[in-house]
């Protein structure tokens, strides 16, 4: 369950460029966000209206789709729908300028597997495009283990190289889901999202006090930090085999 | 144009009404007295000739025809005009009266006839005939001008007031219309100056209290209030303008001095960086504002359901735990654990995500403000109509004189301009209660003198009171405190 390679949050998979058809129709924007997303190992096809970006999601199998919520003709949960009632199940990220959580919600009924309100930082759409791809590790086994830390999940115990860490529920939370994601790159956005189920953003630094207070627990004195800052994105749990 | 807008006043037409109704009423009048008049003159001379009949008639039959001439001579003349004796074939005897009355029927009861003298117009008089001794016939009339007479004076003095009554009513009508008129005028022209941009302008209004006065009170009280909000309207736009602009000056500042200067890539690197947080600075701003827009609109009532005040405690207070110890506070849950067995009757009946936000916004505030060692606390209550939220502190505290601002747009306290955040946390928060039909007050911690520190109150509506009012269903009946019976 560990064998991912530390690379690959980063780098890319070397094979196959995961394919992206991206519906927007801001052309500055999407062209804006589309070579960032090229640079970052994407294939990306863009659409500008929503007729089109519907007969592209139809013509070919993209691995994610990105959809703007209010487009040209069609708007994008009405392409979402329309391609779940055809059977087409690619995961789609929804972007929008509204922040209501409302919006937010009718966005995830219509179809859509995650909600991004503009504006928003390149790092946390290509985190959440990594979350669409890769799912995470929802394996039934009641132990999880990542480079040197051991989670029991019926237990409720956490063990690193054998030693036992004492941790709140809501550390034990934060680390379960940290530990399901291995090297891949958390914002604070999601971990608020996901760990914390809150929609808003804090004025203060929340996340980071959360995640500092777990980081002096799981790393004893002279071992390797586990949980690094990715500068300008979120947290990683980073681990080699 | 200036005559039929004085034709077309309410007073003018209000005088008409009054002149119509006044001359109506005259004419009633004198029609009553004038009626009146005939009846009594009628009954005069019906008495008048019967008893002058009667008093003939008592004399010796042999005396009738001297005396009906010397009444014709005499002075009676005046009371009985005609006086005549006929015999049974009716042919004139003595009297004044030469001809047979045509159609004069002898009953003992008086007739008005016409009478067609042969010299003259036909006139009206009222005439009795009655059987007298030695087959004769008495016939004494009397002529109506007495009546003629009254009548003709009744008309005259209808006529001789009525006009001038008209005239001066009408006068006085002109008169009062052309005053309303003018008042209305500079009215109009008031309101003209206010349309035309100029807003502190005012209706004129005196110191009297008639309805056009108190009217122009209302509509003067009204545009107050609507300055006012303009005047608002417009601080916020200033602030908005204000608060975005100084990030993004910082952000093209810097932009400027990295451009001008050639510089190695760390150093555009950072100067890029810091424009970065300057932008998103203002895009927290726009959104923040953006969601408070969203929330006044209340279309946000779609998330309701009934949230229980002792879980959303927990759970903000375990999201901000670790905060207050790193800032060296103690954060305090008192409504978990405090009171037990009443933790189900705090419900209320909202939008989980949003009261998050809510007491999220007001922990911040209570942590930024609040210096190390002191405490933040989260307490509840249930009153019998309503439940009752505090958040306090033992900070820095709010001024008596600013607490109502606070909640404004954008205001920040002078002691907290160096504490950074987008100023609008608290506006955030009220607008959601506003949503929540929920009431926030703003005290000092009582007995504190030092820090005063600070507790919003926040008044919920009690659930049971809620859906007594049969406006709102909460979506999970299992709770069991929705079935709270309304405590009285």
């Amino acid at each position: 369950m560990d064998d991912t390679p530390l690379n690959e949050a980063t780098d890319g998979a070397p094979d196959a460029m995961p394919s992206v058809l991206f519906v927007e129709d801001d052309e500055r924007f999407a062209g804006e966000v589309g070579e960032e997303l090229t640079a970052r190992g994407f294939s990306v096809h863009l659409e500008h209206t929503g007729p089109a970006g519907l007969a592209a999601a139809r013509a070919s199998q993209y691995d994610l789709m990105i959809v703007d919520r209010m487009l040209p003709e069609l708007d994008g949960l009405s392409i979402i729908e329309t391609l779940r009632a055809q059977n087409i199940y690619t995961p789609v990220l929804v972007l929008s300028a509204l922040s209501a959580v409302d919006d937010r919600v009718s966005g995830l009924k219509a179809g859509g597997d995650d909600y991004l309100t503009k504006p928003f930082a390149m790092e946390e759409l290509a985190a959440r495009l990594e979350a669409l791809m890769r799912r995470p590790n929802d394996t039934r086994a009641t132990m999880l283990r990542v480079g040197p830390i051991e989670m029991d999940l019926i237990e409720r115990s956490v063990r690193r190289d054998g030693r036992d860490i004492d941790l709140l529920p809501r550390e034990f939370r934060l680390l379960e889901y940290l530990m399901r994601r291995p090297n891949r790159v958390l914002t604070r956005t999601m971990l608020l999202e996901d760990v914390w189920n809150y929609r808003f953003i804090p004025q203060t630094n929340l996340v980071d006090v959360h995640i500092g207070k777990l980081r002096r627990k799981i790393d004893g004195p002279g071992e390797t930090p586990l949980i690094q800052s990715i500068r300008g994105a979120g947290f990683m749990l980073r681990v080699a085999d | 144009m200036w005559r039929t807008d004085l034709f077309r006043t309410a007073t003018f037409r209000l005088t008409l009404a009054v002149v119509g109704a006044m001359v109506g009423a005259m004419v009633l009048q004198f029609g009553l007295v004038y009626v009146q008049m005939t009846h009594f003159e009628e009954r005069r001379s019906n008495d008048l000739l019967q008893r002058e009949a009667g008093i003939l008639l008592r004399d010796p039959p042999a005396r009738l025809l001297n005396a009906v001439n010397e009444r014709t001579a005499g002075n009676l003349r005046v009371v009985i005009n005609g006086a005549a004796v006929f015999d049974s074939g009716f042919h004139y005897i003595a009297g004044d009266l030469r001809t047979w009355p045509e159609g004069l029927v002898i009953d003992g009861e008086v007739h008005q006839l016409t009478v067609h003298p042969p010299d003259d117009d036909p006139y009206d008089m009222r005439f009795l005939a009655v059987r007298a001794p030695g087959d004769r016939i008495l016939v004494l009339a009397r002529s109506l001008h007495m009546l003629d007479e009254l009548r003709y004076m009744t008309r005259r003095a209808v006529w001789i007031s009525v006009v001038p009554i008209v005239a001066f009513s009408l006068m006085t009508g002109i008169i009062l219309s052309h005053r309303a008129l003018s008042r209305v005028g500079e009215m109009h022209e008031a309101i003209e100056r206010i349309m035309g941009g100029d807003l502190h302008e005012r209706l004129p209004a005196g110191r009297g209290r008639d309805e056009l006065e108190r009217l122009a009170g209302s509509v003067n009280r009204m545009l107050d209030r609507l300055e006012h909000l303009l005047d608002e309207i417009r601080d916020v736009g200033n602030d908005i303008a204000h608060d975005l602009r100084t990030p993004l000056t910082r952000a093209r500042a810097r932009m400027e001095r990295a451009l001008a200067r050639p510089a190695d890539s760390v150093t555009l690197g950072q100067a890029l960086a810091q424009a970065q947080s300057d932008l998103d600075q203002c895009f927290s701003i726009i959104t923040a504002l953006l969601r408070i827009g969203e929330i006044e609109n209340g279309r946000r009532r779609a998330g309701f359901g009934p949230v229980s005040l002792p879980d959303l405690v927990a759970d903000i207070v375990d999201l901000y735990d670790p905060i207050a110890e790193t800032e060296g506070l103690v954060l305090l849950d008192q409504v978990n654990g405090a009171s037990l067995g009443s933790a189900d009757r705090l419900v209320v009946y909202g939008d989980r995500d949003l009261l998050i936000e809510v007491l999220a916004n007001l922990i911040d505030n209570a942590i930024k403000f609040t210096p190390a060692g002191g405490t933040v606390g989260i307490a509840a209550e249930r009153r019998s109509d309503r439940v009752l939220l505090r958040v306090f502190d033992t900070g820095i505290g709010i001024a008596e004189g600013e607490r109502g601002a606070v909640l404004g747009r954008f205001y920040r306290s002078d002691k907290s301009r160096h504490v950074p955040g987008s100023g609008l946390g608290l506006s955030l928060v009220s607008a959601i209660l506003r949503l929540h039909d929920a009431r926030l007050a703003i005290d000092a911690q009582s007995g504190r003198t030092e820090n005063p520190g600070t507790v919003f109150e926040i008044a919920f509506p009690a659930v049971g009171n809620l859906q007594s009012s049969g406006e709102i269903r909460p979506e999970n009946p299992s709770l069991p405190t929705t079935r709270t019976p309304v405590a009285s």
